[in-house]
């Protein structure tokens, strides 16, 4: 069934003998980052943010550029003496009485002629009483600094059906802010996680097995022998250690360290680098492959025992996988990476040509375990098991649940206070509970400006009398907040474009791991910081 | 499109124009420094006397100049010796499709002063090696945003080397920032006072390296048979014709050449980007990262030009591949850091060891990174990699042993063409 790798390299090489499109030069650095599949998703999106404020605009600034396929920008009213001088999506004085939307939609579409940008004008307000099913329309709905009562109508109504767009709130005064994603669920095959699939040499697959008992390293060619790959000499080390060791592999640190003298013993001649390589990951051949623990708890999601056609195909391969582990080896699907190691060409393309032919046989088995009432594309599940070691499922919180949450809320403070004696932890707590106590102030009371007293009093009234936190550390933040509570500030703006928009590509483009619970920013002392994963 | 006029700060602004950074101007906040003097005098200072240069408009330069305007910030110059590239717009906003082929550093000036009326940005298209003192030392502040290793240090130790402790104005503070992919750092160097770039090159990620050796014989990877058609075949057919990797046809020679010896030993993988990617050192860039990354650099320049706020000390770190991982901290001075430090840096080594060795040593190690290094001792030239007529007669000299020509514990001059500053080293015998 497989085609000749032959034939597919001299198509490709027929393809693209010219330079790559202009799109794809266009896109290249990012390309490298996040491949064809990820700028499909971020072409198929529709993302929403209301407001035009210096920070919503640097978000989009950020989002245009990687090329989203359509932004709207929903803001009635019009840019004011204060709006022009902090915002590089207005034309300065030129832009004074003109729409927000209009102003910062063109600016902003200068940046990328694929994207499409929308001006409305419409009242956020009057939009969530009268019609909230305008929000079901994007893929992603981003609100910063938004009045705290429309912000909550619209996290609820958000939040009411797990089908509902993602909601990324924003929240920042003078030079501290924090960022939160509200979701329900959010799976991940591509996780571009820095830990390595196991190679199997404690379990090695019989191709590898036999071939490395084959070898027969006394009576080798020096130069071969020079050439091993360490893969075979480890599992060929393994092997004889385990003959005079009860069939066990080494446990001990004594053991392990013998283990690496046998190694050592192994070499003909003092410079054969490729027996350094074996020793240096002997911890491989001791290492048992299991089911990493993070992957077996997934195994326990609910979603898998409820399975039906109409679920998300990302569960229908977890099930699969699932079953793959329940069978011999019991490990996940081997992987067809081979990494580099010293050897001569020939050795390692066969040695390469072991993994593959492998790991295509196991792939054909978990292919014959996906339920057979769902049909999955060819790309995903290679991905997929690709990724077997990596992948991911996020369960999300409902925005603002943590300030009600009194026992989480004094769990973490306690936490943060036996952590760290220099008071950052506890700093990153009391940031965000002054940011919540700000917006409680601009609720019931719009027009005057907070007083440190009264964003003090919000918090404590947050706290409870059973909660404590540290009067310095909340002194600071309070004072901090207070000195500059509607200041939208340019640098602080930008950083938090840079934050936001990013994590809106993790969210979108389902790679890498966005950030969980709030992320708390100071930038005086210049940290961020989680609360309230 | 409309041409703004360059004005004075008066006439091109409005009432309310600084409305937002004006609330962290006009008083201080509970960690404020009690010399901060809140008011008229401290934007004064930053919007009619301070003067800051930027070094480089490309991913990060694009970022810092429009934060740097919409900070407050009216005098501002700009150097950058690139042009426009199509690769550029997926992150450097202020350039357009039109712009492709321009200077950058010129475009970026231009579209700024546009923007944001009463700011004058000034360009210069060139090299900072280009610039003197007298230049540099027209500045309050430096912000680099740069990709070179190599530029970095030599702006790094030029302001080392003009600081006068007699002359506070000749200290320079130097706001640094970089990006790969989604990981980045920012951070903020008092030449002299604080640990500054070359104190910390041992952080650097050492960059992969093929042996010859692998290339030539034993090809495993696809950049292996990538390296072999740049490293070994271009200037075996070309001869002297130079490899330009900004050319597609020569792109594309590679990549061609490339697959037929990946064909001839079964290896899979060569594609046009990654041909590309390897021999052109590509590194993947975005717009969100560059914007946190210039964010942080600019708020300490603002910082440091208001004294609102602390400024960094000094160092900060971002990882955003796995939520939002943040590291900041103090970076130590080296006291044997060959531009700051001071002191002489001991090197141990056999008395075996032959110079050739030696200079391999100095090449490899992480904190010294200096590519053709020249050696000599006070009273002898030990060898010299220019010119070809010193090179020459030094050049016996590399297969002697160190021993033979330095004492124990003597001391050498390590220099190099790209750096503006000599090693000295103290040869120790094991």
């Amino acid at each position: 069934m497989t085609s000749e790798p032959q034939d597919i390299e001299t198509v490709t090489t027929a393809v693209a003998t010219g330079q790559p499109d202009n799109k794809t030069r266009r896109y290249d650095r990012q390309l490298r980052l996040w491949a064809a599949t990820g700028q499909a998703a971020l072409e198929s999106s529709r993302i929403l943010v209301i407001g035009a404020s210096a920070t919503s605009t640097s978000i989009m600034k950020n989002l245009v550029l990687p090329g989203i396929g359509h932004f709207t920008i929903l803001d009635h009213r019009e840019v004011t003496p204060e709006d022009a001088g902090n915002n590089f999506f207005f034309e300065g004085q030129k832009s004074i009485g003109k729409r927000r939307a209009d102003e910062a939609v063109r600016l902003l579409g200068e940046l990328n002629d694929s994207v499409e940008g929308r001006a409305d004008h419409g009242n956020v307000e009057e939009i969530l009483n009268s019609n909230p099913d305008y929000f079901l329309q994007f893929s992603l709905v981003i609100a910063h600094n938004l009045q705290p009562a429309l912000l909550d109508k619209l996290a609820k109504f958000l939040w009411s059906d797990s089908s509902h767009p993602t909601l990324m709130v924003v929240r920042s005064a003078g030079f501290v802010a924090e960022f939160f994603i509200q979701f329900h669920e959010h799976t991940i095959i591509e996780s571009h996680s820095e830990s390595a699939p196991s190679l199997r040499i404690d379990k090695p697959f019989p191709e590898l097995y036999e071939h490395a008992v084959s070898l027969d390293f006394d009576n080798m060619d020096p130069t071969d022998h020079a050439h091993i790959p360490y893969v075979l000499i480890l599992v060929r080390a393994l092997e004889d250690w385990k003959k005079l060791h009860e069939g066990n592999p080494p446990k001990t640190y004594a053991e392990k360290q013998q283990f690496k003298k046998s190694i050592q013993g192994m070499k003909k001649k003092l410079d054969e680098e490729n027996f350094d390589e074996a020793e240096a990951q002997a911890y491989r051949a001791w290492t048992e492959t299991t089911i990493p623990s993070e992957i077996s708890s997934l195994f326990q999601d609910p979603s898998l025992s409820s399975l039906t056609p109409s679920s998300p195909p990302f569960f229908h391969l977890l099930s699969a996988l699932h079953k793959f582990t329940l069978e011999p080896p019991y490990t996940l699907p081997l992987t067809s990476t081979l990494p580099d190691m010293r050897s001569d060409t020939m050795n390692y393309i066969h040695l390469q040509t072991l993994y593959k032919r492998r790991a295509e046989e196991e792939k054909a088995r978990f292919k014959s375990l996906i339920s057979k009432d769902v049909k999955i594309h060819d790309e995903i599940v290679d991905l997929f098991v690709k990724n077997a070691h990596a992948v991911l499922v996020m369960k999300g919180k409902k925005w603002g649940g943590f300030d009600e949450d009194r026992v989480t809320l004094g769990n973490d403070i306690a936490n943060a206070k036996a952590m760290d004696p220099s008071g950052k932890e506890t700093a990153k707590v009391a940031t965000h509970l002054v940011l919540s106590a700000l917006s409680l102030l601009t609720l019931k009371n719009p027009s005057s400006t907070p007083t440190a007293d009264a964003l003090k009093a919000e918090v404590l009234c947050i706290l409870g009398p059973d909660i404590e936190l540290s009067e310095e550390q909340l002194d600071v933040a309070v004072g901090e907040v207070a000195r500059a509570p509607t200041a939208d500030l340019p640098n602080v703006a930008a950083f938090l474009g840079g934050m936001v928009a990013q994590e809106a590509i993790k969210m979108i483009t389902k790679q890498y791991v966005p950030q969980r619970g709030y992320l708390v920013i100071d930038m005086i002392d210049m940290w961020t910081g989680s609360v309230g994963m | 499109m409309s041409i703004a006029v360059n004005g004075d700060a008066s006439s091109s602004g409005w009432q309310n124009q600084y409305y937002h950074v004006d609330q962290v101007l006009d008083r201080p906040g509970p960690r404020t420094d009690p010399s901060f003097l809140a008011g008229d005098g401290v934007k004064d200072f930053l919007r009619n006397q301070c003067k800051i240069l930027v070094i480089g408009a490309g991913g990060l330069g694009c970022e810092i100049l429009a934060n740097l305007a919409l900070s407050g910030f009216k005098d501002i110059h700009v150097i950058d010796m690139d042009t426009i590239d199509i690769s550029n717009l997926n992150r450097q906003f202020l350039f357009r499709q039109k712009d492709v082929g321009k200077p950058k550093a010129t475009v970026a000036a231009e579209f700024v002063m546009n923007r944001v009326p009463g700011v004058k940005v000034t360009p210069f298209y060139g090299k900072i090696q280009d610039k003197d003192e007298d230049y540099y030392m027209q500045f309050n502040l430096v912000i680099c945003g740069l990709d070179s290793v190599e530029a970095r240090r030599w702006i790094n130790a030029t302001l080392v080397n003009m600081v006068d402790p007699e002359n506070p104005e000749s200290l320079k503070p130097l706001i640094d920032g970089g990006t790969e992919g989604f990981k980045g750092q920012a951070r903020v160097i008092l030449p002299t006072i604080t640990s500054c770039y070359e104190c910390s090159l041992d952080m650097l990620n050492k960059q992969t390296a093929f042996p010859i050796c692998t290339i030539a014989n034993t090809p495993r990877l696809p950049e292996h048979c990538i390296e072999w058609a740049s490293v070994l075949e271009w200037p075996r057919v070309f001869k002297d014709k130079k490899m330009d990797t900004d050319d597609p046809e020569h792109i594309n020679w590679l990549y061609n050449t490339a697959s037929k010896r990946a064909r001839e030993f079964n290896i899979e993988g060569v594609t046009w980007s990654l041909t590309q990617g390897v021999v052109k050192n590509i590194i993947p860039a975005i717009a969100s990262t560059n914007a946190i990354i210039a964010a942080s650099c600019c708020n300490e320049a603002f910082k440091i030009a208001t004294s609102s706020a602390a400024y960094l000390n000094n160092y900060f770190m971002l990882i955003g591949t796995e939520g939002v991982y943040s590291y900041t901290f103090e970076h130590e001075k080296r006291d044997d850091c060959p531009v700051c430090g001071g002191q002489t840096m001991d090197i141990t080594i056999s008395r075996d060891w032959t110079v050739d060795r030696l200079i391999e040593m100095l090449v490899e190690r992480q904190d010294i990174q200096i590519k053709k290094p020249s050696l000599s001792t006070p009273t002898t030239h030990i060898y010299f990699q220019a010119p070809p007529q010193l090179e020459e007669a030094t050049r016996p000299n590399l297969e002697k042993k160190v021993s033979e020509l330095v004492d124990d514990g003597g001391e050498m001059t390590v220099t190099a063409t790209t750096l503006p500053f000599s090693l000295s080293i103290r040869i120790k015998y094991t």
